[in-house]
């Protein structure tokens, strides 16, 4: 197997094989020029991923499976998607979606339901979906908000 | 920025086949119909920018505030 070695920012160098790699052919939402990502678990066992950028080193989302959050999570793949990235009704796809966490307040982390990412398993090949007029936020708050909250 | 001045129920073709048809008016509101083919990718801009700015600052997590599950 022919590995590659990347340089990244928060992870250093790190060696991937063609197989890792998850190749977006029009790149995240705001990042058209960065077309291949691999998946870095955060910590053993922990459900977070980072999704690093393989052209830009300081690039890389926290993502997370959303159904571990919110279990009934099911967004509408439409059709022009599912032929870009080859996802067949059969097919099974994964869908992460990215996580934000405001700097020291985990308590206040978010998923972004409504820019899903789906997978192709088989190819790899993903897509960042627009869920437009849905009924998912942009931020999901994990933990419910506090009832008062000290100024 | 080209700027062109339509009535309702004019369009505007871009290219051979994307076609934007003004269908409403009504007050500030313009209600706007677009035909496409299917791998034009047409989103109201804000959702887009939005998505956008998720996704930057997600990009600028800090590991140590990700919880242990």
């Amino acid at each position: 197997m022919i590995t590659t070695t990347f340089q990244t920012a928060r992870f250093g160098e790190i060696t991937v094989e063609p197989a890792d790699i998850i190749s977006f052919p029009q790149g995240m939402i705001g990042f058209p020029n960065s077309p291949d990502y691999v998946l870095i678990q955060h910590q053993e066992n922990s459900p977070f991923y980072w999704l690093q950028s393989l052209s830009i080193a300081e690039l890389a989302f926290l993502v997370v499976v959303p159904t571990i959050f919110v279990p009934d999570y099911a967004p509408e793949v439409n059709l022009a998607v599912v032929e870009e990235i080859g996802i067949s009704e059969e097919t099974p796809h994964i869908v992460y979606t990215v996580v934000n966490i405001p700097r020291g307040r985990p308590d206040e982390m978010t998923l972004n339901l409504a820019g899903p990412i789906v997978i192709q398993p088989e190819t790899r090949r993903a897509k960042q979906l627009v869920l437009e007029e849905s009924k998912y936020s942009l931020r999901h708050r994990i933990k419910d908000e506090p009832a008062e909250r000290a100024a | 920025m080209l700027v062109l001045t339509r009535k309702l129920n004019q369009s505007i073709k871009i290219g051979d086949d994307i076609e934007i048809t003004v269908l409403e008016v009504r007050g500030e509101q313009v209600r706007i119909g677009i035909s496409a083919p299917r791998d034009v990718v047409v989103h109201r801009k804000e959702v887009f920018d939005q998505i956008k700015q998720e996704n930057l600052a997600s990009s600028e997590v800090d590991a140590s505030d990700i919880p242990d599950l």
